[in-house]
């Protein structure tokens, strides 16, 4: 029985555990921070629906307002999503035979309402209100993204506490005049000097909040 | 020189690291690409609460709805709607000439009435209300298509609303039209608030004016500026 020699190559060993123990704790935090983040696991969420509904045909190419269906966005928390009253208005007579419209005029005959899935999501124990936002200056475009540019509406932005946080320590960016809350193309940063925000946020009195209370109660 | 490890210990390793890239680039693309799978929950918290949001389902009633209509044949408290004049425009039998008692006009009122009417009347009757929407336009369209009309359209032209006829219209009669529709037009009662169905019949009215209005609806005052502009 001879003794055991490491072989010379063990010499590298030392090195190249010294710079895994450096390099593979940053790579768990990388692949941590990265992967599991909102921007990762929400952002792009973009679930089938439904009825094809083309926001791009009915908010982009024929320029109808936000409003038009989401009529309690102004008045309430929520940001209602139309009956199918609000459909039948033009489709009893505008391609009231489209296979499109099938669970629509369904819907209208039953009276039972179409399933929309719902796309943004709050965890259950944040409050948002999007009354308070639109009547103050934060257009839909803000959050939302260039809907009237969606076939199909996905999640735009992460809606993380972080997100949030970010718009509440720097409105002033985000800031534009009510009457242009539902005009996507709208660009705060680009289409309002330094000045014209600060005098929005002085004149719709924005002092956001950053308490717990405020969206956790 | 040191000598190297082994061949298959080198290949191992530079396949394990080879094995770390791997994470980032699926990261990256799930990033780049919308998912209709993107709901992955990691921390559930309390993301989901045994409770009901707005427009949520409850599988307990038949319909599944999670709000509940009002029971058939009840009134709410503070709901009642006696009013003839503000909720039905009528006054004495007849349509309303005037506002109702509550609503004063004001250049505010119309703003709100315009604005009101950008929203929800823009879309078939068009901005100045000649009937020129981008839905209208639309839906012609789709009538004039040359195999016929498409998917059993059937639009008739969004009224003018300039239209003589249509400029005959009270405004309790406006109202009325806005509430509960007319021939094709559906009502938007339930669509838009009470006072902001006045408003829009009041913009209404305004805009009626401003396509035909002579020289003795403008104050004497300011007349003259209107004669100058004439005179350019």
């Amino acid at each position: 029985m001879s003794r055991f020699l490491f072989p010379r190559w063990s010499n590298l060993l030392l090195p190249t555990i010294i710079v895994a123990a450096l390099t593979i704790p940053l790579y768990a935090v990388f692949f941590v921070a990265y992967g599991f983040s909102p921007e990762t696991l929400a952002v792009g969420y973009q679930p089938p629906q439904p009825v094809p509904f083309s926001h791009a045909v009915h908010a982009g190419q024929l320029g109808m307002d936000c409003r038009y269906c989401h009529t309690s966005v102004e008045k309430a928390a929520h940001a209602s999503v139309p009956p199918t009253q609000t459909c039948m208005n033009c489709h009893t007579q505008i391609r009231p035979e489209s296979p499109k419209l099938a669970k629509v005029k369904e819907s209208y005959a039953t009276g039972l309402p179409v399933e929309w899935t719902r796309v943004h999501k709050l965890p259950d124990y944040s409050y948002f209100d999007h009354s308070a936002h639109v009547n103050r200056g934060i257009g839909c475009v803000s959050c939302h993204g260039r809907i009237d540019k969606m076939e199909v509406v996905y999640q735009k932005s992460p809606l993380s506490m972080g997100w949030c946080l970010e718009c509440h320590r720097n409105p002033e960016i985000n800031l534009r005049p009510t009457s242009e809350i539902t005009n996507l193309a709208f660009d705060s940063a680009t289409d309002l000097s330094v000045e014209q925000r600060d005098a929005l946020k002085k004149k719709y009195h924005i002092n956001p909040s950053e308490d717990c209370s405020t969206c956790h109660r | 020189m040191i000598p190297l490890p082994p061949r298959w210990m080198l290949f191992t390793g530079a396949l394990a690291a080879l094995a770390l890239a791997i994470p980032p680039v699926v990261i990256a693309r799930v990033r780049a690409t919308p998912d209709p799978e993107r709901a992955v929950h990691i921390f559930f918290d309390m993301d989901f609460q045994p409770k009901f949001k707005p427009q949520g389902q409850n599988p307990l009633f038949a319909d599944g709805r999670a709000q509940r209509y009002d029971v058939a044949g009840t009134v709410a408290k503070g709901e009642t709607k006696l009013d003839a004049h503000l909720f039905e425009g009528v006054v004495d039998g007849k349509w309303a000439e005037a506002l109702p008692a509550g609503l004063a006009m004001s250049d505010e009122f119309l703003a709100r009435g315009q604005q009101r009417y950008n929203i929800y009347c823009s879309v078939c009757h068009g901005y100045a209300g000649f009937g020129d929407g981008a839905v209208n336009k639309r839906a012609m369209e789709l009538m004039s298509n040359s195999e016929g009309p498409v998917n059993g359209t059937s639009w008739v032209q969004a009224k003018s609303l300039h239209d003589p006829l249509v400029r005959e219209h009270s405004l309790g009669m406006l109202y009325n039209v806005v509430t509960n529709g007319i021939r094709n037009m559906a009502g938007y009662g339930a669509q838009i608030d009470l006072e902001d169905r006045w408003a829009i019949a009041a913009y209404v009215k305004a805009l009626q004016l401003s396509q035909n209005a002579s020289l003795q609806d403008v104050p004497p005052e300011l007349r003259d500026n209107l004669k100058k502009g004439e005179v350019k």
